[in-house]
C-alpha cells in the first residue's frame, strides 16, 4: 500500500520534493541570515555601547562636585530602551531616568548581560575613566536586538510564507500542463476499440512518451499477431472439421439406405466409426496444439530432468499393437539413459506424433527404427522408416498446419508437425528432416541443446 | 445419370459415392485436381461434385480451366470452405451452386438432379414426352397416368433421352452418360434397354435415326 500511495499521483511526486527542497533551501538561508545578521549586530551596536561608554566618561573627566544625583532628560521614546550611569570617586552622579542608584552590573571593565529590576535582559559595557574615579555603565535592553534581527529575518522569511503556496499553485499548474500529452494518450486509449490494432498515432508526441508509445505500439503488434494466429486456427479447425463430420453423415446416410444390402451397410457403419475415431484425433490434436500456443515460447520454467530412452520407450510400447496390426517393424534402439530438459508429457507427446507419423504414413510391412543417443554431448532422437520418404518441397512444407502430403490415402489432419515443431521450440530442440540413409524413406532427428 | 465426384478424403468420398448410387446416380470418383480436369474436359458427365482443396490442383483452378475452355457441364462445389467471399468466388469462378460440407445425400441428390435439369433447360422436375412422364426425384415413369416398372438402367436410359428429347443420341453417347467406370458394358446393351422401354412404354416413343443413333420427340410443349 505504501508504494501506491506514493505513486497515487505523478503532480503530487513531482510537486513534493520541489517544494520541499525549496523550502529547506530557504529556511537553511534564514538560519544563517539569523546567524549572521545578529552577529554584525552585536558588533555595531556593541560597538555603539563602547562609543557612548567613552563619551560620557569623557564628559565626567571634569571635576563633578555637585553632591546630587543628575537625571538625563529623556529625548525619545526609545529612551527608555537605553540605560546609563555614572559615578564618580563611588557616587553616582549621573544617571538615566531608568536606572537605579545601585551600579548595573557587577563587572567593573568589560561587557556583560544582566536582568535588572525590570526582569529584562540587558546588555551592559562598564569602563573607567582614565584617573580610575569615574565609573561608567551603559546597558541596552537585548530584546531591541532581537527585535531587529526578527525585522530582519521576516525581511527572509515573508516572501517565503507567501511565495510558497504561489510556487505550489504555478508548479501544479505547470506539471499538469506537462502532463497534457499523458491524458491525452490515456484518452486515446480509452476510446480504442479493442479489436483496434493500428499503431497508435499522436501527433506531436512528446521525447519523453515516445518509448511509450513505441511499447504501446509494440504490444499492440504482438496481440495483433497472437490474435490472427488465433483466427485463424479456429478457422482452419472449424474447417478441417468439416471434412470427416461430412465423411461420419455421408456414411451414416449411405448405412440407413443400404436397405437389404447387409454388406454395404456394414462397410458404411465401419467407415462411420472409423470417421468417429478420425474427428475424435483430430480434436485432441487440435486441443494439443491449442495448450502448445498457449505455453511459454521457452524452457525458461521448464527445469525437470526427463529420461527421453524411457519416454520413447513407453510411447514405443504403446503404439506397438498399432505397428504388428499393419505387419510394420517398429524397432527401438534406446541402450542407455538419456537425460534432457523437459516436460514429460510435452515430450512423450512430441515422440508419439513422430513414431505415429511414421507408422501412418509407411506402408502395410514397413520397418520403423526408432534410437534415442547423444552425440557429441546433444540428446538426440531419431526416427527413420522405410516408407517413401518425401521430395524437397513437401519437407520444406512440413510444419505448416494442415499441410497434409498429397495423394496420400492416410487420413491425417498435418497437425501432427504442428505439434512437433512448437513442443522442440519450447524445450530448443531442432528438428530435422531428411532422407533416411539406412531404411530409405524418412528420418527425423530431434535434436536436444547441450 | 453420370456424376464425376471429385474428392480426396478417402472416407468422405467413399461414402459420397456409395451414397449418390443408392440415390441412382452413376458415380465416377476421382481424388485429385488433374483427373478432375482431364475428366470433365470428356463432357461425358451430367453433373459434377467438386472439392476445393485437392492435392495437384485445386478445385478452383479445375473450374476456371474447365469454364476457360467451354465445357459447360454443371458443377456443385463441395466444400468446407464456409465464407462469404469463398461462396462469391466460387460462383463466380463457374460453380452451379455451392455447398459447405458435411451436406445431406438426399440434398446433394436434388441439387444435382436440379443443375441437370436446368442445363438441359428445364423449369420443373418433370419430364414429359406424350403420353409419357418421368419424375427424376421419385425416380417413376408412368404412361398415361399409370405407373410403369423400369429396371435402374431403362429408367436412366429414358432419362437421358427425354432430357435430350428432339436431340439424336449416339449409342456412344448414351453408353458413356449410363455407365461409370469398371461396368463392362455389352455391345447390344443399349439396343436391349431401348427394345425394353418401347414394350413397356410406347412402340414409337424412342425413334431410331439409323446410322445415327435415338431420339425421343417432345409432341407436346414442354412445361
Amino acid at each position: 500500500m505504501r508504494t501506491g500511495r506514493r505513486l497515487k499521483s505523478l503532480q503530487a511526486r513531482l510537486l513534493a520534493p520541489l517544494l520541499g527542497l525549496l523550502t529547506v533551501v530557504w529556511l537553511g538561508a534564514a538560519v544563517l541570515i539569523w546567524f549572521d545578521a545578529s552577529h554584525e549586530l552585536d558588533e555595531l551596536l556593541d560597538g555603539h555601547l563602547a562609543q557612548a561608554a567613552a563619551l560620557l566618561v569623557m564628559q565626567q573627566s571634569g571635576a563633578h562636585e555637585s553632591d546630587s544625583v543628575e537625571d538625563a532628560p529623556s529625548l525619545h521614546k526609545y529612551t527608555p530602551k537605553v540605560v546609563f550611569q555614572v559615578f564618580h570617586e563611588g557616587r553616582l552622579v549621573l544617571r538615566s531616568t531608568n536606572a537605579g542608584t545601585v551600579p548595573i552590573s557587577k563587572t567593573e571593565q568589560g561587557f556583560s548581560t544582566v536582568r535588572l529590576a525590570d526582569d529584562a535582559q540587558w546588555r551592559v559595557f562598564a569602563t573607567r575613566g582614565v584617573e580610575r574615579d569615574v565609573q561608567v555603565y551603559v546597558g541596552e535592553q537585548t530584546e531591541s536586538r532581537d527585535s531587529i534581527l526578527w525585522a530582519v529575518l521576516q525581511g527572509v522569511l515573508l516572501p517565503l510564507v507567501i511565495a510558497l503556496p504561489l510556487l505550489a499553485l504555478v508548479g501544479w499548474w505547470a506539471v499538469r500542463q506537462g502532463l497534457t500529452p499523458l491524458r491525452h494518450l490515456s484518452q486515446v486509449l480509452a476510446r480504442r476499440r479493442p479489436q483496434a490494432m493500428e499503431p497508435l498515432v499522436i501527433p506531436d508526441l512528446s521525447t519523453e512518451m515516445v518509448p511509450m508509445v513505441q511499447a504501446l505500439n509494440g504490444l499492440f503488434e504482438r496481440i495483433e499477431q497472437m490474435l490472427v494466429s488465433e483466427r485463424r486456427f479456429t478457422a482452419d479447425a472449424a474447417h478441417e472439421l468439416r471434412t470427416p463430420i461430412a465423411a461420419i453423415r455421408a456414411q451414416a446416410q449411405v448405412a440407413l439406405g443400404a436397405g437389404d444390402d447387409a454388406a454395404q451397410r456394414d462397410h458404411a457403419l465401419q467407415f462411420t466409426l472409423a470417421g468417429c475415431d478420425r474427428a475424435t484425433r483430430l480434436v485432441e490434436q487440435l486441443l494439443t496444439l491449442a495448450r502448445l500456443e498457449t505455453a511459454p515460447a521457452s524452457a525458461d520454467d521448464v527445469l525437470a530432468t526427463v529420461d527421453l530412452s524411457a519416454v520413447t520407450r513407453r510411447v514405443a510400447a504403446d503404439l506397438a499393437p498399432t505397428a504388428l496390426a499393419r505387419g510394420q517393424t517398429l524397432a527401438l534402439e534406446a541402450p542407455s539413459p538419456c537425460p534432457v530438459a523437459g516436460d514429460e508429457t510435452l515430450i512423450g507427446v512430441l515422440v508419439r506424433n513422430l513414431i505415429d507419423n511414421a507408422l501412418r504414413y509407411s506402408p502395410n510391412n514397413a520397418q520403423v527404427v526408432v534410437s534415442v543417443a547423444i552425440e557429441s554431448g546433444q540428446a538426440v532422437l531419431r526416427v527413420q522408416d522405410s516408407g517413401a520418404g518425401m521430395t524437397e518441397p513437401e519437407i520444406a512444407r512440413l510444419g505448416e498446419r494442415f499441410y497434409r502430403v498429397l495423394g496420400s490415402d492416410q487420413p491425417g489432419s498435418g497437425l501432427g508437425w504442428s505439434i512437433v515443431k512448437r513442443i522442440a521450440t519450447v524445450f530448443g530442440a531442432q528438428v530435422q528432416v531428411s532422407r533416411s540413409e539406412r531404411l530409405g524413406g524418412l528420418a527425423v532427428a530431434v535434436r536436444w541443446p547441450r | 445419370m453420370r456424376v464425376l465426384l471429385a474428392e480426396d478424403d478417402a472416407m468422405l468420398g467413399d461414402g459420397l459415392r456409395a451414397g449418390l448410387r443408392q440415390l441412382g446416380f452413376q458415380v465416377d470418383w476421382v481424388r485429385d485436381g488433374v483427373a478432375a480436369e482431364r475428366e470433365l474436359a470428356s463432357g461425358d458427365y451430367a453433373a459434377a461434385v467438386l472439392d476445393l482443396g485437392l492435392p495437384l490442383k485445386d478445385g478452383m483452378d479445375v473450374l476456371q480451366a474447365v469454364r476457360a475452355s467451354k465445357i459447360t457441364t454443371p458443377v456443385l462445389v463441395l466444400t468446407a470452405r464456409d465464407a462469404v467471399p469463398d461462396r462469391i468466388r466460387g460462383l463466380d469462378q463457374g460453380a452451379d451452386d455451392y455447398v459447405v460440407k458435411p451436406v445431406d445425400l438426399h440434398e446433394l441428390g436434388a441439387r444435382l438432379r436440379s443443375l441437370v435439369r436446368r442445363a438441359h433447360g428445364q423449369m420443373q422436375d418433370v419430364l414429359r414426352c406424350g403420353a409419357v412422364l418421368l419424375e427424376p426425384s421419385a425416380r417413376r415413369v408412368s404412361l398415361n397416368g399409370e405407373c410403369v416398372t423400369l429396371s435402374t438402367r431403362e429408367f436412366d436410359l429414358l432419362h437421358v433421352l427425354m432430357l435430350n428429347a428432339d436431340r439424336v443420341m449416339s449409342r456412344e453417347q448414351l453408353e458413356q452418360q449410363l455407365y461409370s467406370w469398371g461396368y463392362e458394358v455389352e455391345s447390344n446393351a443399349i439396343e436391349v434397354h431401348i427394345h425394353h422401354l418401347r414394350r413397356k412404354l410406347q412402340p414409337d416413343l424412342i425413334q431410331t435415326v439409323r446410322g445415327i443413333g435415338y431420339t425421343v420427340q417432345r409432341t407436346s410443349a414442354p412445361t
